[in-house]
């Protein structure tokens, strides 16, 4: 116990003796999910679009009015032909287009219907979609609207035009915004940063050869790595306890489960990382190639096979296995079960006894190697 | 000067042999990522497990049941006739989403003045599944209110389509996800693999003390600079080839622009990435340091290349800032080269934007390295 205090000291030294040293250790994985958050969901609005209007009815400049009132969608301009909007689309200049066919007024009325046409850049689809979304439900409006009259001579009503009434709810997440489950999914990829970090300390003093020094000191292998381990630990709990009150604070989630649990089962899994950490520091010789495994092993699969950005459901079945042993997968399951549906250990005890496994798997492998390669 | 640049290179890419961890990262880190964000993000989103709480349990309920299935989105996990159940699957995350069909659906479909319901639950807890579910159970409500209208007012089958309006995708016809998120992903590859490796190889040699050892020998500060660059920036242009080739013969990424002004602009824009990482490796002790400034500084510019909302959609100051990030003007003229075949005519202003401020980077860093080194 003496022993890893003295290391811990010695690594916890090491951290703050350089005062930017401390503050880039200390708060990168918050800085780097505030940035991340902002870049992945911000809300799309002012989306700029242009309007060809080849009807020039009272009828189609209401339309017009009403798909651009609101901060949605902004008239960038009226355009008169179809070699503007294609001039505009490819500056960049606009991101969705609508045309208005000449017979627009005269098929509404007639219940004809819509002759309408929407364009959208379809190298940034995400403000394209977000375009079409809000011109058609104002187009559905509009028409309900226009053919209000019509309906009521016919002894009907607008509802006749979309019979099916279909009710959505979204549980825990009522307008389906991205933020509220993708920032506690980013989580999961940020507290892999004092992974990094442990893998780098220990590649350090191996590159320095300062590893054998410690080695012909009296402390054992387990104590080393555990006393290289805490310092990162607890940079790890200083942001599990700043990561929330950020989120919360700035990007308007909130934590509908425990905190407490959150910030236990942060800790679980920040064993089973910096675990994985260790063995990649043991591995290697030099920091740059701690880097580069870090990042392959850590950072890049946070992104793809954590189920974050694309289902896990979806994967084929051995994608989905081989995501599920690296750490960030289960604790984005846990992360995102805490903040939305509230769970309990009760629904995410399998995830948690994946942790424990992983980080057991991954400090016994790391005793393993550092014996065979300094023993 | 050349041989002793030369030296320095030779020098320079003995150490990249001996540590072939990090050169081999930076050929093929980017490649593996590459592939695999193409391979995550072409796969379409399907087999979301579903659960129906079918009240009605006739013909028409089947139907709607069919008709979802057919979307090929969902994973029918089961019928349910208890409400609790599904609150729970939902709870435990078992299942994306619900439909729950009232007991008067048929009823109301068969009356000429009914308004048939129909129930969505989403699991928001995963809002992209939830998302892809919410547009498949749409679209099939889409074509029952179709043909219920064309039923109920007498409509001529030819004509219904017409409440519905047309979608036109320029640019990207099939609405591939690889085309809007591969580009990013590979200018952003470039940045982090230029700025990593310029900020390491200084701060490397600081590190390990043998800097001062470079600095009393015959070589001069741009010589080292030099002499340290151009290695980077092989192994970099190397790579983006690399990238180049495999997302333009494996994911079928099209060229429609001038594939020579491509090759010119990377250059030019890895040399001003370049200057930042010298300044990175200048201001940072250790490597340490070094990496973890290279991650906030790329994942700031990551904001700013349109990744998942369009800069317009940013407050004025950001929307200022962003014309004063490198990324932002990068990715507009790869996006504009390859997707929209754009030329000069349309891209000078970002490329005037990117030669500006190249020259002020690399003029700052210049003096900052060099003043630092002597």
């Amino acid at each position: 116990m003496k022993h890893i205090l003295a290391v811990a000291r010695k690594e916890f030294r090491h951290i703050v003796r350089d005062r930017s040293t401390l503050f880039l250790v200390l708060f990168t994985p918050t800085l780097l999910l505030v940035f991340m958050a902002y870049a992945l969901t911000a809300d799309i609005h002012h989306v700029a679009i242009a309007v060809l209007d080849y009807d020039r009815s009272p009828a189609a400049r209401a339309f017009i009015q009403q798909i651009t009132a609101g901060d949605d969608l902004d008239l960038y301009t009226q355009a008169v032909s179809f070699d503007e909007l294609d001039r505009l689309l490819l500056e960049g200049k606009i991101k969705a287009a609508v045309v208005l066919a000449p017979g627009f007024s005269r098929s509404l009325l007639t219940l004809k219907g819509v002759p309408l046409q929407v364009i959208i850049d379809g190298t940034e689809p995400e403000s394209g979609a977000f375009a079409v979304d809000h011109i058609a439900r104002r187009a559905e409006a509009f028409v309900a609207q226009a053919l209000g009259a019509q309906l009521e001579a016919r002894g009907l009503d607008a509802a006749a035009l979309t019979p099916l009434d279909v009710r959505v709810r979204a549980w825990f997440n009522p307008g389906l915004k991205p933020r509220n489950d993708i920032i506690p999914g980013l989580i999961s990829i940020v507290m892999g940063m004092p992974a990094l970090s442990v893998a780098l300390a220990i590649a350090h003093e191996r590159e320095h050869g300062t590893l054998e020094q410690l080695m012909a000191t009296p402390i054992g292998r387990a104590e080393l790595m555990i006393g290289k381990i805490l310092p990162y630990l607890l940079v790890g709990l200083v942001n599990v306890a700043l990561i929330p009150a950020l989120a919360i604070s700035l990007f308007h989630i909130s934590l509908n489960g425990s905190f407490a649990l959150f910030f236990a089962l942060s800790a679980v899994f920040l064993f089973s990382i910096l675990g994985m950490g260790v063995l990649i520091g043991v591995l290697v010789r030099t920091q740059a190639a701690a880097l580069a495994l870090s990042f392959l092993l850590i950072f890049y699969p946070g992104f793809f096979l954590t189920g974050i950005f694309f289902p896990l459901a979806s994967m084929p079945e051995e994608a989905r296995m081989e995501a599920m042993f690296l750490p960030g997968t289960p604790y984005a399951a846990i992360t995102r079960g805490i903040f939305l549906p509230a769970v309990g250990l009760d629904v995410l005890w399998p995830y948690v006894a994946m942790l424990i496994f992983q980080g057991a798997v991954f400090t016994g492998l790391a005793a393993l190697f550092f014996r065979k390669k300094l023993g | 000067m050349t041989t002793r640049i030369l030296a320095l290179v030779r020098k320079e890419f003995i150490h990249l042999r001996s540590d072939w961890w990090l050169p081999a990262f930076m050929l093929l880190g980017g490649l593996l990522e590459l592939v695999m964000v193409a391979w995550a993000t072409s796969r379409p989103i399907t087999n979301l497990p579903i659960l129906v709480l079918d009240h009605d349990r006739s013909a028409a309920s089947r139907r709607v049941v069919a008709a979802l299935e057919n979307t090929g989105t969902f994973n029918l996990k089961g019928y349910t006739h208890n409400e609790a159940a599904v609150n729970a699957a939902i709870v435990r995350g078992d299942i994306s989403a619900a439909v729950v069909i009232p007991p008067d659906f048929s009823t109301a479909m068969a009356d000429p003045q009914g308004r048939p319901q129909l129930a969505i639950i989403l699991n928001g807890a995963e809002s992209v599944s939830a998302a892809e579910a919410l547009r498949a159970v749409q679209g099939v409500a889409a074509s029952l209110n179709q043909n219920l209208v064309v039923q109920r007012l007498g409509l001529p089958a030819e004509q219904a389509s017409g409440f519905a309006f047309s979608l036109r995708v320029w640019f990207n016809e099939a609405l591939k996800e690889t085309y809007y998120t591969t580009p990013a992903e590979f200018g952003l590859m470039l940045e982090f693999v230029v700025l990593l490796f310029a900020a390491l190889s200084l701060t490397r040699e600081r590190e390990l003390g043998t800097l001062e050892q470079l600095l009393v020998m015959p070589f001069s500060s741009l010589d080292i600079i030099i002499g340290k660059s151009i290695p980077v920036l092989l192994v970099a242009y190397t790579d983006f080839l690399l990238m180049l080739l495999v997302i333009h013969f494996g994911f079928k990424l099209p060229i429609r622009g001038s594939l020579a002004l491509l090759l010119a602009v990377a250059l030019g824009y890895m040399l001003v990435e370049l200057g930042k990482g010298l300044v990175i490796s200048v201001v940072s002790r250790t490597q340490h340091q070094a990496f973890l400034l290279v991650m906030l500084v790329g994942m700031t510019d990551l904001m700013f290349t349109g990744y998942a909302a369009p800069v317009e959609s940013m407050p004025p100051a950001l929307q200022w800032f962003a014309l004063l990030v490198p990324a932002h003007h990068w990715l507009t003229i790869l996006r504009g080269i390859m997707l929209k075949g754009a030329g000069l005519s349309v891209l000078w202003p970002n490329l005037l934007a990117l030669a500006a401020l190249g020259a002020v980077i690399l003029t700052f860093s210049l003096r900052f390295v060099r003043r630092a080194l002597d």
